[in-house]
């Protein structure tokens, strides 16, 4: 679903796609710092292999993004992991395509940097750290499902299969990655708080 | 740093715990051709039929011959108007799209109308013999239709183990990355350096 490949989308998405997605990777890059590497390329590593875990759902079969839990650990980093990953999926599985993969990362880097400004936006009123990944984790996918729908509408597909698409397996999906992103933010405080961002640790 | 190597330890487990032979929900789309005739399944990469999904047959400069439904199998069946390059493109309509390239030599040259099947010499010969030997093209067309038939089922068996990911590619993935990252931290060291 989020690895759209190569031949459906118009030209103007795609290029305005990879050139929205090329000036996020520069500014993301420029301001990733050292202490951030190991802990970008490890959020990298787990979405890469991650997203190649297929769970049968209905007609079809899905896979995690972990898109919220990412933008919420990395912030700005998160672009550069996505990408990485996304460039071996492309290399070595051929999931997406070449001409998507600019689209491709900004369907899922955009929702892990709103997930991202939303964490940091609502930890100072400290909900349980659960829920709030829970709300999350939900989003990052409905929000990545959003932006493939509507891209797929623009590009001229029909809009009741993408319609379905979005009801059929985002919303499961949506709920998978609730618990997966809520337990997983709430196991990473408890067990290396040093691993959230400094924000959130003094606040929580 | 020890936090951060702990983490990854636990991932890295979970990792190989996790990438045991599983495949992809990609769409995919395979064919074979025995004479004229294409059978082929257009499938997610766990194997579910891809019932849903829209087959288009086109020529190799992307005229759109006909379009297809495949069966609740996924199975769809076609018959070539003659021995040319065919793009079998699925497309389920989603985002998910695959295509594969039945060549004209896998397509043998149109001997007959009747069904591959059941082999009925017509009354007169279609065409005359093209090859320097005597042998009857309808015995060469019938030789490499039962061959085809033999070798399909392989052809499938072969491409379903290509597909399926393998473990050494993931493991080759997370490496790359690890190495990506140490090359990027050599490249900020280098330049830090240099300006100092």
């Amino acid at each position: 679903m989020a690895h759209l490949p190569d031949g459906i989308l118009i030209a103007p998405l795609l290029i305005t796609g990879g050139g929205v997605a090329l000036g996020l990777l520069t500014y993301s890059i420029k301001h990733l710092t050292d202490e951030q590497l190991p802990q970008t390329a490890v959020l990298s590593a787990a979405f890469f292999v991650v997203s190649l875990i297929n769970i049968p759902l209905g007609p079809s079969s899905v896979h995690l993004l972990l898109n919220g839990l990412i933008g919420v650990i990395l912030g700005w980093a998160a672009v550069p992991a996505l990408f990485i990953a996304l460039l071996l999926q492309l290399v070595f599985f051929g999931h997406g395509g070449v001409t998507t993969l600019g689209i491709n990362l900004l369907n899922m880097a955009l929702p892990a940097l709103i997930c991202a400004g939303l964490f940091r936006l609502f930890i100072p009123r400290r909900p349980p750290l659960f829920w709030l990944g829970a709300v999350i984790g939900a989003l990052g996918i409905i929000m990545t499902s959003a932006f493939v729908a509507g891209e797929l509408i623009l590009s001229g597909q029909a809009f009741l299969p993408t319609a379905q698409l979005l009801l059929i397996t985002a919303l499961p999906l949506a709920v998978i990655e609730a618990v997966v992103t809520g337990a997983a933010l709430r196991f990473i405080h408890q067990i290396e708080p040093q691993l959230l961002p400094r924000t959130v640790l003094h606040q929580v | 740093m020890f936090q951060a190597s702990r983490y990854c330890a636990l991932l890295g487990c979970m990792a190989v715990i996790y990438a045991t032979p599983s495949e992809a929900h990609q769409l995919k789309v395979f064919a074979t051709a025995i004479g004229q005739e294409i059978d082929g399944r257009a499938y997610f990469a766990n194997g579910a039929a891809a019932s849903g999904a829209h087959i288009i047959i086109s020529d190799q400069a992307g005229k759109q011959l006909t379009q297809l439904q495949p069966d609740a199998a996924g199975q769809f069946h076609y018959h070539a108007p003659a021995a040319m390059d065919l793009r079998i493109i699925a497309d389920s309509g989603d985002g998910h799209r695959a295509e594969w390239l039945i060549t004209a030599a896998e397509l043998s040259a149109p001997a007959d109308t009747s069904s591959p099947m059941v082999f009925t010499a017509p009354t007169a010969l279609p065409t005359p013999p093209v090859m320097a030997n005597q042998l009857d093209p309808m015995l060469i067309a019938a030789i490499e239709e039962a061959v085809a038939r033999r070798i399909n089922p392989l052809r499938v068996e072969l491409q379903h183990s290509i597909e399926r990911l393998r473990l050494n590619d993931i493991l080759a993935g997370i490496g790359y990355i690890v190495g990506v990252t140490g090359y990027f931290a050599w490249w900020r060291r280098r330049r830090d350096t240099s300006i100092k």
